[in-house]
């Protein structure tokens, strides 16, 4: 488990915490990672559209969504960058999204690499 | 112990199902605070709820208030489970009814110790609703027959005589008094004397329906008030407990002793409106008639006559 932990950036995926807040229970990690690879990209569109049309509320609403799934996963610094947007959201700042936008996908693109790697190690 | 989790996001309710699964917990998993409070309505539904802050159709703290105006229902432990973390955050999810709070990523350590918490919470509220229900029991009833005791039979007999005035029906009262009883006690102590109370006890309740009252109304003497009961049918009914006595030996740790009831009758409706307390004495008028016309028989209140009469069993 040693050499699993330290083939990921702890920055993107804190595999250890994970796997100590899932009991080590990789079916159910296995689980979680198919659930997030499914509904991530619907989420992602979404809010996209709402941060073309400056819908605030909706923005607030799909972001903490993303941001409850990626604490799911210890994805500490996805969640990080989640939070700014529906914090964002929130308080109407529409101008500083789309660049908040970008970082947030890149991060998360990181994650799901991870993810993808870790899911092929253990065989999901 | 059942538990019951609202949380809309997929990920969130399939972790935590797992988590509380695997500490024993039987698990009901719903997505909005609807379907939450659907099923924290139901009877013997979870008493453990960990319901997420932000949720379609109704939120968490919607879900509290909601489960907080049901008085009558046991009390749910409640945790609110969310991202919200901040201080007014916190305040309002307790102002609103939530008993606990946790902010997302929870741990599970933390999150399982919190639980307990709650079932100890509970199980405190179940002795206590227990203690109570045992001192109400015990304050309104007859310790040894556990029959209703004299003030709550005569206060449940106000209350149906009310009741019958108002919707023009008929109560029918019943005063025994055992026959004889005093000689069971001299002759076979006061444990058999008990035992026989106890036994009689019993058998009134059977002769009698579900909604009728009977109280023990002194040593050994019974109060029983038969609601909705047409005055034509008291006698019958009169005649059916008191054969339901003398019918049957009751079987003693001395033996089988004959046992027998006097009842003087009562029925509401040839009264018009008279007070609890005329009506008990002329009630018992009609008992001590009974007694004198021999024992084991019925008297009607009024006109005073005797309406049924069996020879008297001998005499201890």
């Amino acid at each position: 488990m040693t050499q699993l932990y330290d083939s990921f950036t702890p920055a993107t995926l804190n595999l250890p915490e994970l796997l100590i807040r899932l009991d080590n229970d990789r079916e159910l990690l296995s689980e979680l990672i198919i659930l997030f690879q499914k509904k991530y990209p619907v989420l992602l569109r979404q809010l996209r559209e709402y941060i073309n049309v400056k819908d605030v509320i909706k923005i607030e609403s799909t972001s903490h969504a993303l941001k409850g799934m990626l604490s799911c996963l210890s994805a500490n610094q996805s969640v990080v960058l989640a939070n700014r947007i529906e914090e964002m959201g929130r308080d109407g700042k529409t101008c500083g999204l789309p660049d908040a936008l970008t970082v947030f996908e890149g991060e998360v693109a990181k994650l799901l690499a991870e993810l993808d790697r870790f899911a092929t190690k253990v065989g999901t | 112990m059942k538990i019951l989790i609202a949380d809309d996001d997929e990920m969130s309710r399939r972790l935590l199902e797992r988590t509380l699964e695997r500490e024993g917990y039987e698990v009901i998993a719903v997505e909005n605070g609807r379907l939450a409070l659907l099923q924290l309505s139901v009877p013997e539904g979870p008493r453990l709820a960990l319901l997420d802050w932000m949720m379609p159709e109704l939120d968490g703290p919607g879900v509290c208030l909601a489960i907080r105006k049901q008085h009558e229902r046991p009390y749910i432990h409640i945790v609110l489970l969310t991202s919200k973390g901040s201080k007014p955050d916190v305040v309002a999810g307790l102002e609103a009814g939530a008993d606990d709070y946790l902010t997302k990523p929870w741990d599970p350590g933390e999150l399982t110790a919190r639980l307990r918490v709650g079932q100890r919470f509970l199980q405190l509220e179940d002795r206590l609703v227990e203690a109570r229900e045992t001192m109400r029991f015990k304050a309104t009833h007859d310790n040894l027959t556990s029959l209703f005791n004299r003030g709550v039979i005569i206060d449940l007999l106000d209350r149906e005589l009310t009741r019958t005035r108002r919707e023009n029906g008929c109560t029918v009262v019943m005063l025994g008094d055992l026959d004889h009883f005093k000689s069971i006690n001299d002759s076979y102590g006061h444990v058999v004397g008990d035992e026989v109370l106890r036994e009689i006890a019993r058998r009134l309740l059977q002769s009698v329906r579900s909604y009728d009252f009977v109280g023990r109304y002194g040593g050994e003497e019974f109060l029983i008030v038969l609601n909705n009961c047409d005055s034509t049918q008291a006698i019958a009914r009169a005649n059916e407990v008191r054969n339901g006595i003398a019918n049957h030996h009751v079987q003693t740790m001395s033996g089988p002793l004959p046992v027998t009831i006097s009842l003087g009758v009562f029925a509401s409706r040839d009264w018009n409106a008279k007070p609890v307390e005329d009506i008990l004495i002329q009630t018992d008028l009609a008992l001590y008639r009974a007694k004198a016309n021999g024992r084991n028989c019925v008297m009607l209140a009024n006109p005073p006559v005797l309406i049924d009469h069996v020879e008297p069993v001998a005499q201890f």
